[in-house]
């Protein structure tokens, strides 16, 4: 399930500190309460006499943990009935010893039904799920539950969502949104891409952090454990001046929910448990709070799969581990609180043997042949070529209330990123990474919101270093060079109520970004590239055939959000937003030298590169709250000096031809449209629809980019069974049509081919056929098993068993995509 | 009390921005370990022992800045002069091929000898494009524990008068070490070189 939220007309600070002031609750409680409860047990029913059992609980919503108001509690076969309150309490009292069965209905809920055995007074929790009525649906309700400040629309992936994507990461779940697609280097590493732009364009956040090694290149996936977190919240096509402001793409933000003020421990436990790869995890988190306000969590997942199989052969050596582990100490006080944060993340990943090749006529070999070159027997073990990577975060967090309508923030963290690649070596070399690449980041932030009735108002500064640095001794050039970068700025964010049904936002950011980079330059690409006349008075050193640079490299970047939502009749919204991004470039655009193995391709950056400028305009027009809802969102953006890898030429070396990709300036253009439509023919069932498109130029030759997504097509129905409504299914179908508009980006090879010398071409530029995905997934429960709630699930992807290629995947020249997989879901919540 | 709080935390950011800009230390420079840089083949004709060694060795950048062209009509590999090996019809010859990295000149490094020591990951396949020679392993060469001879060494007979276009590869972890064509053999190309050999009349 998807919300679809608006958070022009935040409010949450309010709702923040309605939490923290328990008095306010106890107010409600002691009030309000008992005139309800007055009023319905005087509707006239009559007690017998051994009846003086009270029964009394809380209706909490399972998708969020949050306390659900509104919910009708009935005693069926009585006239008893409550209405849950603001922080999910109901009660009876004066009930029989005997079994009674209890209905629970919300409006965004379905019924749900519990058989009671009362043989003394009570008190009770119910979970009530979105899960069947709402399932992948996108809600249009009105949350203001969020702190982003842009009149952005975003979109909240549910828990249930989140928890049926828990073993497959955070690209795949986030894949389920109109616009929102995978860029992949084989089958365990993906990063997502948003309105066709990925990499350094799309922020991830987590914890109000901003994740930092997205810069180190298309074949990194972004090391967060998406189970660490109950909110995976998307903003397409927009920065969140808050954190960034060079996220054209758009934005991804994971977030922790604030547990409540009362002693209890709670957890939830998902096992996983994959065909395909023989695999499987295990996610589980705790969390004990306390009455006064302090909270622990801790959560880990643990994932280890296989080889695993394509159709027609295994995928030798995609084998993954993972290990995660999350700790949290929180207090919420009444005037502040404090977040204390680690975070440690841990993957070995198998990157497909037949992947690693020599040169472009390996490459033109493994185009040519239909299947890999190495399908060994299916097996756990990880060997060359593979990544690992280690991410740790720690930080804290401190808010502190000044009253009402005035907060102040302050917050720190620490990143620490490690990724080693192992390539096929020879030699005293065998074991050693070719790739060595550390990253620590410190970053300080501070902000003060104010706000009045209807208005609300941000302003922030933040202050971050990074360093950059790989381990010497890899006998491989450096991919990145060596550099400290040093970044402070400010942002102001205004949202404006102007009134009930129109809200304006408006956001700037302003950041200064300095690095000191060390870079060496084999002297043969000097010479090539005449660096002399334009680097040469940066020279500091010259070893064995190297120069090495020291420069300084400073940008700074404006970027602004403007934009309004207006609501008609409370069933239309309409959202004009103009974004403007200023994205210095990163230093791997600038600076980075390498050799990637699976692409036979030489990888360089263009020193001169000036900072990326892009203009979008972004348009989202929704019908709701009715049986047919739809949203469209179409956007254009125009940029100069968008940086894109191009084609430049050859080296030749006596290891054979390799193509030559080198960063450069073009001016681009994006135009794309996202629907979504639901159609909910009965109570119990509904369809879905969501198409992606987008198209991506060079603004002046006219020429298609390359890995643009092409034309995407979900459809699903969705259809809930049973008396008491504990079982649902989706079937979904996923067509992904060929994408025809694509560069040229072809070079031509001399083969022996029957004794004789030939050209051919090798042909990387040609995208693979389109294809239709079928999937099911069927849902049983929840079950109370003692005082555990119980889910089981089993999904059916690419239930056909089809082969066929992704042209988003980097590896798609070696194999196709994986083939059936069965996974089998427990969820236990505790 | 928020001004105050506020001031502190920019005054800590300018404190931290004025110590901590640049980077200290410059990184050392790492080089190229188990590159191949440079393939030697020593010819000796066998009925007179006399022999001539060829040097390979390739570096060429052909950098096209003109983006947008629609195919990058570059010849991959026929960049410069062929070398070419002479030899006499209805001879033999002897050509061992050694492999060297020269990256650091004053740590030369036998790649050779890693190839041995690994002997059961590599292959040397010469492809010929044309008749008239024909190869095959003798002795000197070194074999893998299954017996396949690495092509190190290999006994070349000529017949008539040829010319024929050859591409050398040392062959990383081929699929199979037996094969006609470099399709047959699988693997990462770790050296490729080319060579004409000219067959001329004694």
């Amino acid at each position: 399930m998807i919300l679809v939220e608006q958070q022009m007309s935040k409010l949450n600070l309010k709702r923040t500190l309605k939490l923290n002031k328990f008095y306010f609750n106890s107010l409600f409680k002691s009030i309000l309460f008992p005139t309800v409860i007055i009023y319905f047990i005087t509707v006239g029913f009559v007690f017998p006499q051994d009846c003086k059992l009270d029964f009394e609980g809380y209706i909490i919503s399972s998708d969020s943990g949050l306390p659900l108001e509104a919910a009708v509690v009935e005693v069926i076969g009585t006239n008893y009935n409550a209405i849950s309150s603001e922080n999910g309490y109901f009660n009876f009292k004066n009930l029989c010893s005997e079994i009674i069965e209890i209905r629970v209905s919300h409006i965004n809920c379905p019924d749900f039904y519990a058989e009671i055995n009362l043989k003394e007074s009570r008190k009770k929790k119910f979970f009530l799920d979105h899960e069947i009525t709402t399932l992948n649906e996108v809600v249009l309700i009105d949350e203001k539950v969020d702190d982003l400040s842009t009149s952005a629309k975003s979109y909240l992936v549910s828990e249930i969502e989140k928890d049926r994507y828990s073993g497959s990461g955070l690209s795949a779940l986030l894949e389920t949104v109109s616009g929102v697609n995978t860029l992949s280097t084989g089958s365990n590493i993906a990063k997502p891409v948003i309105h066709g732009m990925f990499g350094s364009r799309v922020g991830i956040i987590y914890n109000g952090i901003m994740l930092e090694n997205q810069q180190w290149g298309q074949d990194h996936a972004p090391n967060v454990d998406l189970n660490a977190f109950e909110n995976v919240k998307l903003v397409k096509g927009a920065s969140v001046l808050k954190y960034s402001g060079k996220n054209p793409g758009g934005v991804i933000i994971l977030k922790s929910s604030i547990p409540r003020k009362i002693d209890s421990l709670y957890g939830k436990t998902i096992l996983n448990v994959n065909s395909n790869g023989a695999g499987g995890s295990i996610v589980s988190t705790w969390v004990k709070t306390y009455e006064n306000g302090t909270y622990l969590k801790t959560q880990g997942t643990f994932k280890k799969s296989g080889d695993l199989s394509a159709p027609r052969y295994i995928l030798s050596n995609t084998g993954m581990n993972e290990n995660n582990l999350s700790f949290t100490y929180g207090k919420n006080n009444i005037g502040n609180s404090l977040k204390i944060f680690f975070s440690y993340f841990n993957s070995e990943i198998g990157v497909l043997k037949s992947s690693h090749i020599g040169n472009i006529k390996d490459l033109l070999r493994a185009i040519e042949d239909d299947e890999p070159d190495v399908a060994n027997e299916f097996s756990y073990n990880i060997n060359y070529p593979k990544q690992s990577n280690e991410h740790f975060t720690s930080s804290v967090d401190y808010t502190h209330i000044i009253n009402d309508n005035k907060e102040l923030t302050f917050k720190y963290s620490w990143q620490i990123n490690n990724r080693k690649e192992y390539d096929l070596r020879i030699g005293d070399f065998k074991n050693i990474p070719s790739l060595d690449l550390n990253l620590s980041t410190h970053s300080v932030n501070s902000s003060y919101t104010w706000s009045n009735f209807s208005n609300e108002f941000t302003n922030g500064i933040f202050f971050g270093v990074k360093d950059n640095y790989s381990t010497p001794g890899t006998g491989v050039k450096r991919l990145i060079p060596d550099y400290l970068n040093t970044n402070l700025g400010g942002y102001f964010i205004s949202t404006l109520n102007l009134n009930e049904d129109l809200n304006f936002g408006f956001g700037l950011r302003y950041e200064h970004s300095s690095s000191d980079v060390y870079k060496y330059y084999r002297n043969s690409r000097w010479e090539n590239e005449s660096y002399q006349d334009r680097l040469g008075e940066f020279v500091i050193d010259e070893v064995l055939s190297q120069k090495l640079i020291r420069k300084k490299v400073v940008f700074n970047t404006f970027s602004s959000n403007t934009g309004f939502v207006k609501e008609f009749e409370k069933k239309y919204s309409l959202s004009i937003q103009h974004n403007y991004t200023e994205r210095a470039p990163n230093i791997a655009e600038m600076f980075s030298g390498g050799l990637h193995h699976s692409l036979a391709s030489i990888e360089y950056g263009d020193p001169f590169l000036k900072k990326e400028k892009t203009h979008k305009v972004l348009v989202d027009f929704e019908k709701k709250n009715s049986k047919l809802n739809y949203r469209i969102n179409p956007y254009l953006s125009y940029s100069k000096d968008y940086i894109l890898a191009q084609p430049a030429g050859f080296e030749q070396t006596i290891r054979g031809a390799f193509p030559v990709w080198e960063y450069s300036p073009i001016t681009s253009i994006f135009k794309g449209v996202d629907f979504d439509i639901i159609y909910k023919i009965k109570d119990n069932v509904r369809l879905k629809n969501s198409i992606s498109w987008v198209e991506a130029k060079d603004y002046h030759t006219d020429e298609h980019l390359v890995n643009i997504p092409p034309l995407v097509i979900n459809n699903e129905v969705q259809f809930s069974l049973g008396e008491f409504k504990k079982f649902n299914a989706i079937i979904g179908n996923k067509f992904v049509n060929k994408q025809n508009l694509f560069p040229n980006n072809n070079s031509i090879t001399t083969v022996i081919e029957n004794g004789k010398k030939i050209d051919k071409i090798v042909d990387i530029s040609t995208p693979p056929n389109g294809f239709n995905q079928l999937s099911l997934n069927f849902n049983w429960g929840p079950y109370k098993i003692n005082s555990s709630i119980v889910n089981f699930s089993l999904s059916i992807d690419n239930v056909m068993n089809r082969a066929y290629r992704s042209y988003l995947n980097r590896l798609r020249f070696y194999s196709d995509e994986v083939g059936r997989n069965f996974l089998f879901q427990i969820k236990i919540k505790h | 009390m928020f001004k105050s709080t506020y001031f502190k935390a920019a005054l800590l950011s300018s404190i931290l921005l004025f110590i901590s800009c640049d980077k200290d230390d410059a990184p050392e420079a790492e080089n190229e370990m188990e590159v191949f840089t440079k393939a030697i083949i020593k010819v000796t004709n066998l009925s007179d022992d006399s022999s001539e060694t060829y040097d390979f060795e390739v570096e060429e950048h052909d950098h096209d800045h003109d983006h947008g062209v629609l195919v990058q009509n570059q010849e991959g590999d026929d960049h410069g002069d062929h070398t070419e090996i002479e030899l006499e019809s209805g001879s033999e010859y002897k050509f061992e091929i050694s492999f060297l990295n020269e990256s650091d000149p004053n740590n030369v490094i036998d790649m050779t000898d890693e190839v041995i020591e690994e002997k059961d990951e590599h292959h040397v396949f010469y492809e010929l494009a044309g008749d008239g020679i024909s190869y095959a392993t003798m002795s000197g060469d070194t074999l893998d524990s299954d017996g396949n001879a690495l092509n190190l060494v290999t006994k070349w007979t000529t017949t008539t008068e040829t010319v024929v276009e050859v591409e050398a590869y040392l062959i990383h972890q081929p699929t199979s070490k037996v094969g006609t064509t470099r399709d047959d053999f699988g693997g990462a190309t770790d050296v490729e070189i080319e060579f004409e050999a000219h067959v001329e009349a004694e």
